[in-house]
């Protein structure tokens, strides 16, 4: 009986509340609401902008039953709704990446009151403002360089077969040893695509190689960067990685972009 | 499974390689989520969320995002023991519904009622 009381009372759950937070998106300068009318918020809600000082913070009012604490924890491994949040935040910063320089939240920074939003721009103000002049005007490029996988050489050796244990171990060592030396010459030429297209950057980031696993990419991953460029350049910038990967037929070059300046906006330590 | 092996030695792991002509916009989820959960602006907010878990929740996604056969095909099948990915947890908690609501007609004295079916509830 007593068992069955505390079942009943699990289900009853909190009372309601209806608490909402404020889903901070990003922060921005000099850009009015209309320009942002009609770009949808999460939860079907409507953005809104919250100006302190020179700085204009973008949000829009969310459940904290779907985004406090609790909710997050569950939601953020709901492979759906992490989707569509994830997908809603990218939209949303890049309409104000096409408004004005922007510095954008990380997914789910959410504060409890405009007050408590306030404080945090007060508290991050100079930082704020040197990634937004970092970021005027500028967009972010994503270069990854791959090998193309097996080598010519590969396929040459396939044909001679060894015909002794002796033989078949040198061949292999040997080829142990081109490969060794591809790898190398390859490494060399992803580096001196990211110093060319370096040249042609404001600024450049080395991200970490992305695991071949979980993109499903082949070949080896040489290089994976991003460049901050300046946004009428867009498009040189683009030609520059077709020449470099042109120069370079035996990899492959995959280039993203424009992208909102994502990896450009990071708070230094202060 | 049946993609068959591609005649064209050239591999184009993205479709946006160059060369393909047109540069799409970034729209793969992975993508979008390496760069709004590992970059950006890191500002504590009042809610904590633990994203910490955070590299082994954008690995399961990738998982997700490429086939469920090409993982499989690579041995990777830990989903099928993680009660949040495979439908293990949805048959437990639909049991526990199912017990508690059995509870609920014993204890309401009405032991004879048989089964009532949910739709009396929450009907306004």
């Amino acid at each position: 009986m007593g068992r069955a009381r505390i079942l009943a009372q699990g289900r009853v759950g909190s009372p309601e509340m209806a608490e909402t937070g404020r889903y901070l998106y990003a922060v921005t300068r000099g850009v009015d609401a209309a320009a942002l009318e009609g770009v949808e918020a999460l939860s079907g809600g409507s953005l809104e902008l919250l100006e302190h000082r020179d700085l204009v913070a973008v949000l829009s009012t969310v459940d904290l039953r779907e985004y406090g604490e609790e909710g997050l924890r569950d939601n953020l491994e709901e492979l759906e709704w992490l989707e569509r949040v994830a997908r809603t935040h990218d939209a949303v910063i890049k309409a104000v990446a096409g408004l004005g320089p922007v510095a954008p939240m990380r997914l789910a920074t959410i504060f409890l009151s405009d007050a408590s939003v306030r404080q945090r721009l007060d508290e991050w103000y100079l930082a704020l403002e040197q990634v937004l002049e970092r970021v005027q005007g500028r967009l972010e490029w994503s270069v990854k360089v791959l090998s193309g996988g097996a080598g010519p050489e590969d396929v040459a050796d396939a044909q001679d077969r060894p015909t002794t244990g002796a033989e078949y171990l040198r061949q292999k060592k040997a080829r142990l040893e081109q490969r060794v030396a591809r790898d190398a010459e390859s490494q060399e030429q992803a580096q001196s695509i990211h110093r060319a297209l370096s040249g042609r950057a404001v600024a450049g980031r080395l991200l970490p190689a992305q695991d071949p696993r979980l993109t499903g990419h082949q070949g080896t991953m040489l290089l994976n960067a991003a460049y901050l460029v300046e946004a009428d350049e867009g498009d040189a910038f683009a030609e520059a990685v077709d020449a470099s990967a042109a120069m370079h037929p035996e990899l492959v070059v995959d280039v993203r972009g424009p992208w909102p300046p994502y990896s450009f906006a990071m708070l230094e330590q202060r | 499974m049946s993609e068959g092996p591609s005649p064209v030695p050239s591999t184009r792991p993205y479709p946006g390689s160059v060369g393909q002509g047109g540069r799409p916009q970034p729209a793969n989820l992975a993508d979008i989520l390496e760069r709004i959960l590992d970059k950006g602006i890191i500002i504590a907010g009042d809610i904590q969320v633990n994203l910490l878990d955070i590299e082994l929740l954008t690995i399961k996604i990738r998982l997700m995002v490429v086939s469920v056969d090409k993982a499989q095909e690579m041995g990777i099948d830990w989903w099928r023991d993680d009660p949040m990915l495979s439908g293990r947890a949805q048959r437990l908690e639909q049991q526990n519904r199912e017990l508690r609501d059995r509870l609920e007609e014993l204890e309401s004295g009405d032991g004879s009622s048989t089964d009532s079916g949910a739709g009396t509830r929450g009907k306004s």
